[in-house]
């Protein structure tokens, strides 16, 4: 016992009868640190601001959060806690991943509150912090430093080793001296055991954690081939006479790290751009509690609260206007680049921005609840899934580990009865040219550089599997409303009484001064004709239209039937579109034609979509001239109009029944049936109606140029995922058998293994990259793609850090 | 030849002194971010002023 503390833990361990913790720890841990741990230290956990802000609470009142642990090592960490606090009453679930050191807690805070949980935790060695993003970005930044040090480490050694390798191989042709040769050796071993030790550990660790699981991991080769070498080379150097591959060891290690290096990389990339979004949030906000302001902590507010934000300040919660008006920047969620007014009465979510004004908000939803934490889950969620494809490759990779282990065995045995000297060699490449490290390493990096890709393009992959439908779709069913097209009207064309066509500048004029008072959704189609002039008495007649006078002249703009009404004479609209007309007290004088304007993106939308030779539907519940018009506009052959959920879903199924492999895009809260029951859904969603959103992939944003990139690129992913397979394993059943028959000496299989692999995490990161090449929708989509918001935030990097530090400096 | 008793222990100590060195830039953070100093020399503003204001909060 080295303290007081170890002696604590050893006396908590052994109360518990978790002995068990002896045999299963592979690493010593930390020395505790001489701070005494209290509950007291933990009494702010159990603040009902606290919990709300980092715990979700389900239907069950079972909350759960996920914690950051200190000194996790291994599995029989995670062993010790899951058994330690897993008995803790109202504790129904912890797992600890001790890759990235997180344990998620999903526990009933009446029976043990958090700060019991957390001092226990602490108790035991691991002292937990709260989940922030900041966290997550300091555990990366280790990380990443960690593998620097080895590498350089490793590429340090390989250098000195080798160096003296060649000494001994161009002094077998010039006579080299006994004793200079074995000076050489000796100083090699001297180098290369330190360095292969300390850059090597990760794998040696890794290969021990899954060989103690009972399962066979692609390091474990790995570790045996480096061990093996290590040793043997060790001992011909101390006691016998022959080959040393202390050379080979350095530099198969210093390939390795390249390579793990480059996964990491990718991984921690696509991870920064969902804690780049959970930053945004600020961490110090104005609070206002009867007519007084008072600047609090982000996790003090409660729903309910007032929050003032200012100018250039980020709204730090969902809520609804109650005082001011503003000019909004919500293009972290809604991909609206133009800020939107605000007024009293308008709901704000958290993350956006002021660029005008000030507001008083009252505060709807936090924490957890808001908008921009399902974005940043639903990111979090793509960087971790594996779809089936993955898990296919990690189990063949687990045969294949077993395979490689006893192919080694076999032919060093094979080698030793035919040659011995040459068995230890053969055994050797044997072990490192087949790692089949490639093969586990493709599918995990491909997937991760896609999340990033669809991140930036403001895709979000709800469902793991839809990766892999998406290439398969033959049929894409399109909603019209608010998909297709926007929710809101516009002016198509406007006519003369006796339906000639005329400009709109005259008579629109006129109906934009009128529509001025009208809160109808309809007025917007007027709102950019309105010439600013003046009108007295307008009023809104509610549901028929509005009326006032211009000039000395009464006008009235409505329904046709409204007008009918108002002149007492028939007005008789020139089709069945939708149709307000404009008239005086004396007569008729213009009909506008109304319509929802095509969504931006959607000509190339379908564009895309047909030339991959897909067929396009439209499915909508609107009459039928607007549909086919939409339909004829747009080039598409098939569609229904008038058509419930319910017929949508009949559609669906009929293509299915034809063999067919549908998508649906649509409108994510309404046409929720049809969306599930397509193979794959999409849906647009803007602001908060991304929480609601049940999608299997749900595009942020206003245009539906993400659709088109999900089809573009999922097929990549694909297709890079399976050339990787198709590479490792033909690469694999390639080498395996030259190293059978001595054809490939030790370091060669070192370097042919380690570009193998590079060669895959290369062509990995290219499964998320937005290159600008034939096939993608439309010439100027590229560009446009860079502006998306989520882009600006990754890609911007340096905008993001100068923005954050403006707002510390203001 | 003996010379080379005295040169490859040297070599070594300088591979050492090498790692340690690196060890130190490592963490004082001089690899953390190796995209945005590239950009810095583009930047021409001068924030004097707005530093002076972080000096006061601070």
């Amino acid at each position: 016992m080295c303290c007081a503390g170890c002696e604590m833990v050893a006396n908590l361990i052994h109360d518990a009868g978790l002995e068990r913790y002896y045999d299963f720890r592979d690493a010593l841990p930390e020395r505790p640190e001489a701070i005494e741990i209290s509950r007291e230290n933990y009494l702010a956990w159990d603040r009902e601001a606290v919990l709300c802000h980092y715990t979700k609470t389900d239907c069950n009142d079972i909350s759960s959060v996920s914690l950051v642990l200190e000194n996790i090592h291994c599995s029989a960490c995670s062993w010790l806690i899951q058994r330690f606090i897993g008995t803790l009453p109202g504790v129904q679930e912890i797992s600890v991943d001790i890759a990235d050191g997180r344990a998620l807690i999903k526990w009933d805070k009446r029976q043990t509150p958090l700060g019991d949980i957390a001092y226990r935790l602490a108790q035991l060695g691991y002292p937990p912090h709260l989940d922030s993003p900041e966290a997550s970005a300091d555990r990366n930044q280790v990380e990443r430093r960690l593998m620097l040090k080895r590498m350089v480490v490793a590429g340090l050694g390989m250098m000195q080793v080798m160096s003296y390798a060649l000494a001994g191989y161009i002094g077998a042709f010039q006579d080299i001296d006994e004793q200079t040769a074995r000076f050489f050796q000796l100083v090699s071993m001297l180098v290369a055991v330190p360095v292969s030790l300390y850059a090597g550990q990760g794998f040696f660790r890794s290969a021990w954690n899954t060989l103690k699981h009972r399962r066979l991991g692609m390091d474990v080769p790995v570790a045996l081939a480096l061990l093996v070498a290590l040793s043997a080379s060790i001992f011909i150097t101390l006691f016998g006479s022959g080959e040393t591959y202390f050379d080979s060891v350095v530099m198969f290690i210093f390939f390795l790290l390249v390579g793990r290096y480059a996964v990491m990389v990718t991984r921690q990339n696509a991870g920064q751009l969902h804690s780049a979004l959970a930053r945004s949030l600020p961490n110090q906000v104005t609070r206002v509690l009867n007519g007084k302001t008072q600047e609090v902590g982000l996790i003090e507010l409660e729903v309910g609260d007032y929050v003032e934000v200012g100018l250039g300040e980020t709204i730090p919660a969902d809520g609804q206007v109650v005082e001011g008006e503003a000019s909004v920047d919500e293009a972290l969620l809604s991909g609206e680049s133009k800020p939107r007014e605000r007024h009293p009465g308008d709901f704000v979510l958290a993350g956006t921005q002021l660029t005008r004004g000030r507001i008083v908000l009252e505060i709807e939803k936090i924490g957890q609840d808001t908008a921009l934490s399902e974005v940043v889950r639903l990111l979090d969620r793509a960087r971790h899934f594996k779809p089936r494809a993955a898990l296919m490759a990690d189990q063949i990779a687990g045969w294949f580990i077993a395979f490689v282990l006893v192919g080694a065995i076999t032919a060093g045995w094979v080698w030793w009865q035919v040659s011995p000297s040459h068995a230890l060699p053969i055994m050797l490449s044997v072990l490192v040219v087949s790692c089949p490290c490639a093969l586990a390493l493709g599918t995990p990096v491909a997937l991760a550089s896609a999340a990033r890709g669809f991140g930036r393009l403001g895709l979000l992959i709800n469902h793991p599997d839809s990766l892999e439908v998406l290439p398969k779709v033959t049929h894409v069913i399109l909603d019209k409303t608010g998909t297709l097209t926007l929710s809101q009207m516009a002016l198509v064309r406007c006519l003369a009484p006796n339906h000639e066509e005329i400009s709109e500048h005259h008579f629109g004029a006129i109906a934009g001064r009128l529509e001025r008072v009208s809160r109808h959704p309809i007025a917007t189609a007027f709102r950019s004709l309105d010439d600013g002039g003046g009108v007295q008495d307008a009023e809104e007649i509610v549901h028929q239209g509005v009326q006032g006078t211009i000039d000395g002249r009464k006008y009235y703009l409505g329904k046709p039937e409204f007008i009918a009404n108002q002149l007492g004479v028939a007005a008789q609209p020139p089709n069945a579109s939708a149709w307000l007309a404009l008239a005086d007290e004396e007569g008729l004088l213009a009909w506008f034609e109304l319509d929802n304007p095509t969504r931006a993106g959607a000509r190339d939308l379908i564009a895309t979509l047909q030339r991959k030779n897909l067929t396009v539907w439209i499915a909508s519940g609107d009459q039928e001239a607007p549909v086919q018009a939409l339909a004829t506009q747009l080039g598409i052959d098939h569609f229904q109009s008038q058509c419930s959920p319910e017929q949508k879903l009949l559609l669906v199924q009929e293509l299915q029944r034809q063999g067919g492999c549908v998508a649906m895009i649509g409108d994510g809260i309404n046409d929720a049936p049809v969306l599930a029951g397509a193979d794959v859904s999409l849906t647009l969603a803007e602001g908060a109606d991304i929480a609601r959103t049940q999608a299997d992939v749900v595009m942020t944003g206003s245009t539906l140029e993400s659709a088109s990139w999900a089809f573009v690129l999922a097929p990549k992913v694909r297709n890079v995922i399976q050339q990787n397979l198709l590479w490792a394993i033909s690469y694999n059943a390639l080498a395996f058998p030259l190293a059978a028959l001595g054809l490939v000496p030790p370091w060669a299989a070192a370097i042919g293994m380690s570009a193998s692999s590079l060669l895959v995490v290369m062509n990995g990161r290219r499964a998320g990259q937005i290159t600008n090449h034939r096939h993608t929708p439309g010439s100027p989509a590229p560009a446009k793609a860079q502006n998306s918001p989520l882009a600006a935030l990754t890609v911007g990097t340096i905008n993001l850090s100068t923005t954050s530090n403006g707002s510390k400096l203001l | 030849m003996n010379i080379i008793y005295v040169l490859i222990p040297l070599s070594i100590l300088l591979m050492v002194l090498a790692v340690v060195f690196f060890f130190w830039a490592v963490r004082n953070g001089q690899f953390d971010d190796l995209d945005t100093p590239a950009l810095d020399v583009l930047d021409d503003d001068q924030p004097p002023i707005r530093s002076m204001n972080s000096n006061d909060e601070s």
